[in-house]
C-alpha cells in the first residue's frame, strides 16, 4: 500500500474505497471474536465452503466481526441488508440459512431472539439493542477488525486527519475538555485535563500508554473494542498524542486477550504502510509510533503505576504518588495513561464536535457508558447506553429481565472496588456520581445481577477472595487487612460468624481503605461496606443460625 | 537548592526542596516509626506506618516516606488517630510473624520488636495460624526466615539498586507474597550480604555470627576493612576478645554501609586456628616456636654481622600493601637509618614501578582530585581496564548510586567483557582488542580534537605543546584505529561525546592499564585525555569536575608507597639523591645515610638478591613467593639469599621459607592509618586483643630497632603518624585525633596547593604493546581481581572459601568448542615457565585465544606460568 501523503490523499482513499464498495451483496457479519469459544470459527468456515460449493461468491460475502453484544446468544449473526439477528448458530444450521434465509428471504424461527416465547428476526425489533446507544462501539459488530479500508470507509481516521489539518494541540485539549469525557478506566477523571498536564509537564520525551489491562472479573468492554474496532483505539490515540505532544505510545493488554492482540497488531501494521502511524503522519511533522505490551496477568497491572513497572520490565507493584506518572511515568518521564474505552470514545468527540457529545449524558457525566451485563439476566452482553440510563432500563428493558421466577435482588457494579445496587435503587439514572452515592461505583462497567437466591455475603466473600488473591502484597493493610477481612467472612458463610465480627469488619475495612497504597487496597472493603449497608440483616441471620454449612458460591461473574 | 520551610511537631524545620517528610524528620531528630523507607534506597511506601497529619491546603493523613515536604506544611505524627492506624497495622503484622525473638539473632535491634515495644502493643484480636515456610539456607553466609519478613522490600531494593544483581524478588500475590529467588531457585549473588544489613527484622541473618552472641552483648568497633583499596568502613562486632561478626553503618566513613562479601564475611580469619602464635625459628631446617626475646636477639644478631660484613645494601626489605601506614613507616625508616639500606620495595611498586610517579604528577595536575566517595556524584563514568565488579565492589556501587540518581553515562573499555550490572541510559562497553588500550585512548583524544567536541582555542592557550599533540594526532588514523583496537568509529565517537558531556566526569584506570609494560604511554595518554576533558573546555565551563583514578589492589597499597617503601623515595616521593631531602630526613630521624645507600644499584631487590648481591631479605607482611609476577625468579631469588625474616600473620609460602618468622597482629588487632586508592587516610581501630604472642608490626619493628641500638620508643601509632606529618608536606593537616571523625584526602590539599600547574601534554606514540606469538603457546593468559578471594586472609576465612572453594580458568566458547573442553573439566594451562592445572569456567566475555586466570586465589600459584605480563600459554583437557 502506498501511503498516504497528506489529508485529502485519505479522503481520495476513502472515495475510491467507496466506489469499489457493493451495496447490493448480502453481508453475513459473524462475530469470530467473543463468539469464538463457542464455535463461531466452524460457523464461518462452514459458511465459507457452502458459498463456494454453491458459486455464491459474488452474491454473499463473509465479514468476521467482533462482539455484536448480545453473547447470552453466542454463536451470533446478522444478515445485512435484511437487518435479520440470529442467534446459537451452529455449522449444521449454515446451509439451510444460504438456502432458505440468503436465497429465498425466509426466516428461521428456531435461531431468532425470542423473549416470552415471541421471536423477533429483525434485529431493529429487538429492545436489547433498541435501547443502546452506540457511540464507542460504533463500529464493533459492522467491520471486520482485521480491515483497514472498513474503518476508513466508516470515517476512520477522518478525526486525526481533522486534527493534523485545521486544530492545534491546545484545541484538541480544549475540545477534549468541552466535550466532558472522563476516564472510562474507573475513577472518571476528566480527560482533557489530564491530557493539559501532560502536555504541559516538562520532558523531552513523553509516553501516551493505552490501559487494555482490563481485570475486573467479568469486564469484557475494552476487549471488545480492542478485538472489534482497533483502528477506533488507534485514531483515539494518535489524537492524544498529538495534543501531549507524545511519539511514542504503549497499549498494554491483558495476556489472556491474544485476538485483541493479534487484531491490534494487524491494525498496526496497516495504519504503518498507509502512513497513519510511524514518521510523518499524513505529511505532517507529527510522528508517532505503537508498540503492544503484553500484560503479566495480574488485577494489580491495570493500576497505572503498577502498569509503569510492568512495561519497564519489573514486578507489576504500585508505587506511591507523586511524583504522578504526568511528570514521571514511564521510564522517569511524562506519561498519559488511558483506558481503551477512554480512546476510543476520542475520534467521534473531534469528528463531531464536543457539543454533540455534550449533548449525551447528565450534567456531570457525558457520552456513554459500556457495561458488561452479567449474572442472573437474560441477555448477558455488552451494552452501551448514554451516561444517566436507569438500572431498571439496563437490566429489564435490554437485559430481558430475570430468568425464571426470581426477583431482582441487587446489581454488582464496579466489580471488586464496587458495590452492589439494591432494587429500591433500580431506577436511579445511572452515572460516576449517583452510583457513587448508593455506595457502588461506575468502576469500568462490570454490570452483575443477582437474584433473590443470592447471597450478599457470599458475594462480599467472593470479591474479598478476588482482592486478596491479587494484591500485589506490598502494603500491609492490603495484603493483610483483606486476609483477615476474608477470614472472617469465610467464617460467617461456614455459619461460625460472632457477634463482633461485624463491628471488626468495619473497622478493618475502615483501615485498608484509608492506609493502603494504591487502588485495589483502597477499594477493596467497598462490597463488604455496601453489604453491611444494605443487608445487615443477611449477616446477622448467617451469625445468629450457627452451623448452617452454607459454602462459599462459585464465582457469580461469568465472561462470555 | 531551593529550602522550604515546614513545622514537625511544632519544630519549625528548613529542608532542602524535593525530599520528602520522613527524611527532613530524620535529619532534625523527629522520630516516626516506619519499616520500609531506607535513605539509601528509592522509595518504597509499603509498611504504611510512617502515616502523619499533614496540613497543606487542607488537613489530611499522607505517608511520611512518599510525600514530599511543601512550603508552610505543618506535620504531626503522633494524633490519636495516627496512632490507631499505626496500631492496626502492626497488629496486622504480627499475627501471622513468627515472634521467635528468644531465637532470633536480631533480637534487640529489631525495627519490628522496637516498634511494637514503643507502641504499646495490645495482644491481637485476630486468631490466624503462624506462617511456616522453611527455612531457606543454600548457601554458607546467608539464610532467609521468610516467617519473619515483613515484606519491606529493602532487601529487594538493595539488591537491584546497590549491588545491581536483582537475586531476589517477591514472588507470589496476596497473603502468599514472600522475598524469594525466581523459582526457589538457590540465591546466586555476589553474597554482599546488604540484604542483612538492611532487613528490619530477623528474617535475613549472616550465617557467620550463627547463635554467637545476642545483639546486646557485642561491643561494636568501627574500623577498615583490610581487603581491598576501596576503603570501606566495617563494624567489628565483637565478645570476649573475639570477633563474632561484621556489621556496616550507612553514616560512617564512604561506604553508606554497603560491603562487599569480603568485608562483610571475611573476618573469620582473625580467629582462625591457624594464625602464627608465637615467633618461630629455623633450627636443623625445621621452624620451632621461640619466645620474642630469642627471636628478636637472634634476628639483632644477624642483621648487625651481614651490615658488619657487607654493609647494610646486602640487606633488603619488602613492606606491605596490608599493614598500615604507621607499620610501613616504621619499616622504611628502621631499614633505611638501622640497617642503612634503600633496598627497599613493595609489590604494588613491583608490578607498577612507574605509577608512583605517574599518580603524583596527576595529583600535582589536579587531575586525580576527586575521593572515591564523588564517584556518586559523577554524571559521566569511564573504566579503562577496570573490573570494579571484581576488584572494587563498593565503589561499583558508588558508581551505580551516580547512575541511578544523576543519570550517569557509563563507558567501560576492556579486553574483557567484565560484568557491570547497571541501569545506566548511555551504557557503552568497548570491548578491545588485547594491547591496544593507547590506540583506544588516542582515538578517544582524537575525536575529540577532529570533532571540536571541547574548546581548542582554551586548550591552547592553557598548556603547553598542545600543537605537537595535535599534530602528533592529525596523522593518526581512525579508521586504522577502529581496525587495531577492534573497536568501531561509532562506538569510539560515542564514547567521546559522552565524555565530553558537562558535568563530573571520572575515570578509574585499572589493573590492566597499570601492570602493563606500556604503563607509562597509556597512563600518559590517560592523562592527556583529562587534560582535554578539564570542566574548563568543556560545555559547562567549568562547573563540573574531572578526575583520574587509579587502581591500587590492597587495603594499603596506596599508603605503603606514600610513606616511602619506595627505593629511592622518602616519605612523601620525595627523592632520597636529593641533597636537601636528604639532610632534611637525616636531622628529623637523627641518623647519618651511608653513602652507599644513594649509589643506588639500577636493579631492584628481587634483581640484587639474583646477583647474589643481597644476604638478607626482611618481608613483613608480604606473600612475596607467590605475588611476585614470576614465579621462577622468585624462588630462584630466596634460594640466593643467606638469611630471611618474615612477619606475618600466617604461615605463608614465604614464611615457610623464613629463618625467622615474627608472628603479627591483623587489623582487628591494632591501631593506626589506611590509605585507600582515592588517597583518602582512614582509621582503624584495635577490637580484640591480638591472638598468642602476636604483636603489631610497628611494635616488632621497635623491638628490632632498639635491639640494634637505636633508640625507637613510640608509644602508639598515633606518634607515628605525627612524626609523619612533620616530615612529609603531603600529610600536612593530617591529625590522628581528628581522624576519628573525619578521613583526610592527601590529594586534595596537595592539589590545592599546586593550583597554578600548567600541563604539558606529553608525547606518546600510538603503538600496541606486544603480544608474543607462539606457535606451540597459542594462548595469552591474563590474570586480574576476583570478588572473593583476595591475599592470605580470605583464604583463612571459613565462609568465603566454602562460598568460592575452587579457582577456574576462564575460556572462550569457541576455544572450549574446539578443545572440547566443557565446564568443570580440568584442564592443564602450560607456559614455556610451568604447569598449572584447573578446573575450566566457559565464557563469552573472553576473546578468542584468551584464557583468564584469577590472581586472588593466595594457593593456586599462577605466577610460576608467567614470565612476563602476557605469558603466552597452551590449554588442554587433562586426562586422568
Ligand atoms: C487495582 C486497579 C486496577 C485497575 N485496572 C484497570 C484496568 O484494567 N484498566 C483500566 O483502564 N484502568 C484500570 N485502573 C485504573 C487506572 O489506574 C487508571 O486510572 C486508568 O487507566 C486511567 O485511564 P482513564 O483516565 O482513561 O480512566 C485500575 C486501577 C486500580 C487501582
Ligand atoms: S493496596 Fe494492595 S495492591 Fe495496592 S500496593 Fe498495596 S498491597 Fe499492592
Ligand atoms: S527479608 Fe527483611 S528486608 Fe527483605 S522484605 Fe523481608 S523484612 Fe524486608
Ligand atoms: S574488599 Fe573492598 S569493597 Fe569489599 S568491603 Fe572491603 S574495602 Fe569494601
Ligand atoms: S516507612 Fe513509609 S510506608 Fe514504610
Amino acid at each position: 500500500m502506498e501511503k498516504l501523503k497528506n489529508p485529502d490523499d485519505l479522503k481520495k482513499y476513502r472515495k475510491s474505497l467507496e466506489s469499489k464498495h457493493r451495496p447490493d451483496i448480502v453481508r453475513i457479519f459473524i462475530c469470530t471474536t467473543g463468539c469464538r469459544a463457542l464455535g463461531a470459527d466452524e460457523v464461518c468456515k462452514a459458511f465459507k465452503s457452502e458459498i463456494e460449493k454453491q458459486s455464491l461468491k459474488d452474491k454473499v460475502e463473509i465479514v468476521d466481526t467482533g462482539c455484536q453484544g448480545l453473547c447470552a446468544r453466542a454463536p451470533v449473526l446478522t444478515i445485512e441488508p435484511m437487518g435479520i439477528f440470529y442467534g446459537r448458530v451452529t455449522e449444521t444450521d449454515v446451509p439451510e440459512i444460504i438456502s432458505r434465509t440468503i436465497l429465498k428471504g425466509e426466516i428461521i424461527e428456531r435461531l431468532c431472539y425470542a423473549e416470552a416465547g415471541k421471536k423477533t428476526p429483525y434485529i431493529r425489533d429487538i429492545p436489547f439493542y433498541g435501547k443502546q446507544k452506540k457511540i464507542v462501539l460504533r463500529n464493533c459488530g459492522m467491520v471486520d477488525p482485521k480491515s483497514i479500508n472498513e474503518y476508513i470507509l466508516r470515517d476512520g481516521y477522518a478525526a486525526i486527519s481533522k486534527a493534523l489539518s485545521g486544530m492545534t494541540p491546545d484545541d484538541v485539549v480544549n475540545e477534549i475538555k468541552n466535550s466532558g469525557l472522563r476516564g472510562r478506566g474507573g475513577a472518571g477523571f476528566p480527560t482533557g485535563n489530564k491530557w493539559e498536564f501532560v502536555k504541559k509537564a516538562v520532558g523531552d520525551v513523553k509516553y501516551l500508554v493505552c490501559n487494555g489491562d482490563e481485570g475486573d472479573p467479568g469486564a469484557f468492554m475494552d476487549r471488545a473494542v480492542l478485538e472489534g474496532d482497533p483502528h477506533s483505539v488507534i485514531e483515539g490515540m494518535l489524537v492524544g498524542a498529538y495534543a501531549i505532544g507524545s511519539k511514542k505510545g504503549i497499549v498494554y493488554v491483558r495476556a489472556e486477550y491474544p485476538i485483541a492482540v493479534e487484531h491490534l497488531n494487524i491494525a498496526i501494521q496497516q495504519a504503518k504502510s498507509l502512513g497513519l502511524l510511524g514518521e510523518n503522519i499524513l505529511g505532517t511533522s507529527f510522528s508517532f509510533d505503537l508498540e503492544i505490551k503484553m500484560g503479566a496477568g495480574a488485577f494489580v497491572c491495570g493500576e497505572e503505576t503498577a502498569l509503569i513497572a510492568s512495561i519497564e520490565g519489573k514486578r507489576g507493584m504500585p508505587r506511591p504518588r507523586p511524583p504522578f506518572p504526568a511528570t514521571s511515568g514511564l521510564w522517569g518521564k511524562p506519561t498519559n495513561i488511558n483506558n481503551v474505552e477512554t480512546f476510543a470514545n476520542v475520534p467521534i468527540i473531534i469528528l463531531k464536535g464536543s457539543e454533540f457529545y455534550k449533548a449525551i449524558g447528565t450534567d456531570t457525566s457525558k457520552g456513554t457508558k459500556i457495561f458488561a451485563l452479567a449474572g442472573n439476566v437474560k441477555n448477558t452482553g455488552l451494552v452501551e447506553v448514554p451516561m444517566g440510563t436507569t438500572l431498571r432500563e439496563i437490566v429489564f428493558d435490554i437485559g430481558g429481565g430475570i430468568p425464571g421466577r426470581k426477583k431482582f435482588k441487587a446489581a454488582q457494579m464496579g466489580g471488586p472496588s464496587g458495590g452492589c445496587v439494591p432494587a429500591q435503587h433500580l431506577d436511579l439514572p445511572i452515572d460516576y456520581e449517583t452510583v457513587k452515592e448508593v455506595g457502588a461505583i461506575m468502576g469500568s462497567g462490570g454490570l452483575i445481577v443477582m437474584d433473590d437466591s443470592t447471597s450478599m455475603v457470599d458475594i462480599a466473600r467472593y470479591f474479598m477472595e478476588f482482592c486478596q488473591e491479587e494484591s500485589c502484597g506490598k502494603c500491609v493493610p492490603c495484603r493483610i487487612g483483606t486476609k483477615r477481612m476474608l477470614d472472617i467472612l469465610t467464617r460467617i458463610t461456614k455459619g461460625q460468624g460472632k457477634k463482633e465480627d461485624i463491628d471488626l469488619l468495619k473497622e478493618l475495612a475502615e483501615v485498608t481503605k484509608s492506609a493502603s497504597l494504591c487502588g485495589l487496597g483502597q477499594t477493596a472493603a467497598n462490597p463488604v461496606l455496601s453489604t453491611i449497608r444494605y443487608y445487615l440483616s443477611e449477616y446477622e441471620e448467617l451469625i445468629n443460625k450457627k452451623d448452617t454449612q452454607s459454602l462459599p458460591q462459585e464465582s457469580p461473574a461469568t465472561q462470555p | 537548592m531551593k529550602t522550604i520551610h515546614l513545622v514537625i511537631e511544632d519544630k519549625p524545620i528548613i529542608a532542602p526542596e524535593g525530599i520528602n517528610i520522613f527524611q527532613a524528620s530524620l535529619d532534625n531528630g523527629i522520630y516516626i516509626p516506619g519499616l520500609c523507607y531506607h535513605p539509601k534506597l528509592s522509595q518504597f511506601g509499603g509498611c504504611r506506618l510512617c502515616m502523619v497529619e499533614v496540613t497543606e491546603r487542607r488537613t489530611g493523613h499522607r505517608f511520611a516516606c512518599a510525600h514530599p515536604v511543601s512550603e508552610g506544611m505543618i506535620v504531626k505524627v503522633n494524633t490519636p488517630k495516627v496512632i490507631r492506624y499505626r496500631k492496626s497495622v502492626m497488629e496486622y503484622l504480627l499475627v501471622h510473624h513468627e515472634l521467635s525473638c528468644p531465637i532470633c539473632d536480631k533480637a534487640g535491634e529489631c525495627s519490628l520488636q522496637d516498634i511494637t515495644h514503643e507502641l504499646n502493643q495490645s495482644p491481637s484480636r485476630f486468631k490466624a495460624v503462624r506462617m511456616d515456610y522453611p527455612m531457606v539456607r543454600d548457601n554458607p553466609v546467608l539464610e532467609l526466615n521468610r516467617n519473619r519478613c515483613i515484606l519491606c522490600g529493602r532487601c529487594v531494593s538493595t539488591c537491584k539498586e546497590i549491588e545491581g544483581i536483582a537475586a531476589i524478588d517477591f514472588q507470589n500475590r496476596g497473603i502468599k507474597t514472600v522475598i524469594g529467588t525466581a523459582f526457589d531457585r538457590p540465591l546466586e549473588c555476589s553474597f554482599c550480604g546488604g540484604c542483612v544489613a538492611v532487613c528490619p527484622t530477623g528474617a535475613w541473618q549472616d550465617r557467620t555470627l550463627g547463635f554467637k552472641g545476642r545483639s546486646w552483648e557485642f561491643s561494636k568497633v568501627p574500623t577498615i576493612c583490610p581487603y581491598c583499596s576501596v576503603g570501606c568502613t566495617i563494624i567489628l562486632n565483637t565478645k570476649m576478645e573475639s570477633v563474632r561478626r561484621v556489621t556496616s553503618d550507612d553514616y560512617l566513613g564512604i561506604n553508606e554501609g554497603n560491603l562487599c562479601i569480603k568485608g562483610r564475611f571475611g573476618h573469620e580469619f582473625i580467629h582462625s586456628p591457624e594464625r602464627i602464635k608465637t615467633p618461630l625459628i629455623r633450627k636443623n631446617g625445621e621452624l620451632y616456636p621461640t619466645s620474642w626475646d630469642e627471636a628478636i636477639e637472634y634476628v639483632a644478631k644477624r642483621f648487625q654481622q651481614i651490615k658488619n660484613e657487607h654493609g647494610g645494601t646486602a640487606i633488603g626489605g619488602i613492606g606491605s600493601e596490608k599493614c598500615t601506614n604507621e607499620d610501613n613507616y616504621l619499616f622504611q625508616k628502621f631499614c633505611r637509618s638501622v640497617l642503612g639500606t634503600d633496598n627497599i620495595d613493595n609489590m604494588a611498586n613491583i608490578k607498577s614501578p612507574a605509577l608512583n610517579g605517574l599518580i603524583y604528577e596527576s595529583v600535582i595536575h589536579g587531575m586525580t582530585s576527586a575521593s572515591l566517595k564523588e564517584i556518586e556524584h559523577a554524571n559521566t563514568l569511564f573504566f579503562i581496564g577496570a573490573d570494579m565488579t571484581e576488584a572494587h565492589p563498593v565503589a561499583g556501587s558508588m558508581a551505580r548510586k551516580a547512575i541511578r540518581l544523576n543519570n550517569a553515562n557509563l563507558i567501560i573499555a576492556n579486553v574483557r567483557g567484565v560484568q557491570f550490572n547497571s541501569i545506566a541510559r548511555n551504557d557503552i562497553r568497548l570491548k578491545y582488542a588485547l594491547g591496544s588500550q593507547i590506540i583506544l585512548i588516542n582515538a578517544l583524544i582524537k575525536v575529540i580534537i577532529d570533532e571540536k567536541l571541547v574548546d581548542l582555542e582554551k586548550v591552547e592557550t592553557s598548556t603547553n605543546n598542545f600543537d605537537k599533540l595535535r599534530s602528533l594526532i592529525d596523522k593518526f588514523d581512525r579508521e586504522e584505529a577502529s581496525k587495531i583496537t577492534g573497536v568501531t568509529q561509532d562506538a569510539i565517537r560515542n564514547a567521546a561525546l559522552l565524555l565530553t558531556k558537562p558535568g563530573n566526569c571520572y575515570i578509574i584506570c585499572g589493573k590492566d592499564i597499570e601492570e602493563n609494560p606500556l604503563a607509562e604511554d597509556a597512563i600518559r595518554a590517560l592523562m592527556n585525555l583529562c587534560a582535554l576533558l578539564n570542566p574548563a573546555y568543556r560545555g559547562d565551563a567549568g562547573s563540573g569536575k574531572v578526575s583520574l583514578f587509579f587502581s591500587r589492589s590492597h587495603n594499603n597499597s596506596q599508603g605503603v608507597n606514600d610513606v616511602g617503601v619506595v627505593p629511592g623515595f622518602l616519605p612523601g616521593y620525595v627523592n632520597i639523591n636529593d641533597a636537601s631531602n636528604k639532610e632534611k630526613i637525616e636531622k628529623s630521624w637523627g641518623v647519618k645515610f651511608p653513602d652507599t645507600i644513594l649509589k643506588k644499584d639500577a636493579e631492584n631487590v628481587i634483581d640484587l638478591a639474583l646477583n647474589s648481591k643481597l644476604k638478607a631479605l626482611y618481608i613483613m607482611g608480604e606473600n612475596l613467593v607467590v605475588n611476585y609476577p614470576n614465579g621462577k625468579k622468585i624462588k630462584e631469588a630466596c634460594k640466593k639469599i643467606d638469611f630471611i625474616v618474615v612477619q606475618d600473620t600466617f604461615l605463608t609460602e614465604t614464611a615457610q621459607l623464613a629463618d625467622v618468622v615474627l608472628p603479627a597482629a591483623t587489623f582487628a588487632e591494632k591501631e593506626g592509618t589506611f590509605t585507600n586508592m582515592g588517597m583518602t587516610v582512614q582509621r582503624i581501630n584495635k577490637a580484640v586483643k591480638p591472638v598468642g604472642d602476636a604483636k603489631p608490626d610497628w611494635q616488632i619493628i621497635c623491638s628490632l630497632a632498639q635491639k640494634m641500638g637505636h633508640s625507637c620508643s613510640y608509644v602508639s601509632p598515633k606518634e607515628i603518624l605525627t612524626e609523619i606529618e612533620t616530615i612529609s608536606p603531603m600529610y600536612a593537616g593530617i591529625n590522628y585525633d581528628r581522624l576519628k571523625r573525619k578521613e583526610f584526602h592527601w590529594a586534595s590539599s596537595v592539589s590545592n596547593k599546586n593550583k597554578s600547574t600548567r600541563y604539558t601534554f606529553s608525547m606518546v606514540k600510538p603503538r600496541s604493546s606486544e603480544i608474543r606469538k607462539n606457535k606451540d603457546f597459542p594462548f595469552v593468559l591474563l590474570t586480574g581481581a576476583s570478588l572473593n578471594h583476595q591475599g592470605t586472609f580470605s583464604r583463612h576465612s571459613k565462609s568465603l572459601m566454602s562460598v568460592a572453594p575452587e579457582c577456574f580458568v576462564e575460556i572462550n566458547k569457541k576455544d572450549a568448542q574446539v578443545l572440547q573442553i566443557n565446564n568443570g573439566d580440568r584442564v592443564a594451562i602450560e607456559s614455556d615457565q610451568n604447569k598449572l592445572t584447573l578446573k575450566a569456567k566457559v565464557t563469552s566475555k573472553l576473546p578468542e585465544r584468551v584464557v583468564f586466570v584469577s590472581e586472588d586465589y593466595e594457593w593456586v600459584p599462577v605466577n610460576i606460568l608467567r614470565d612476563r605480563v602476557h605469558t603466552s600459554v597452551k590449554i588442554y583437557k587433562e586426562t586422568v
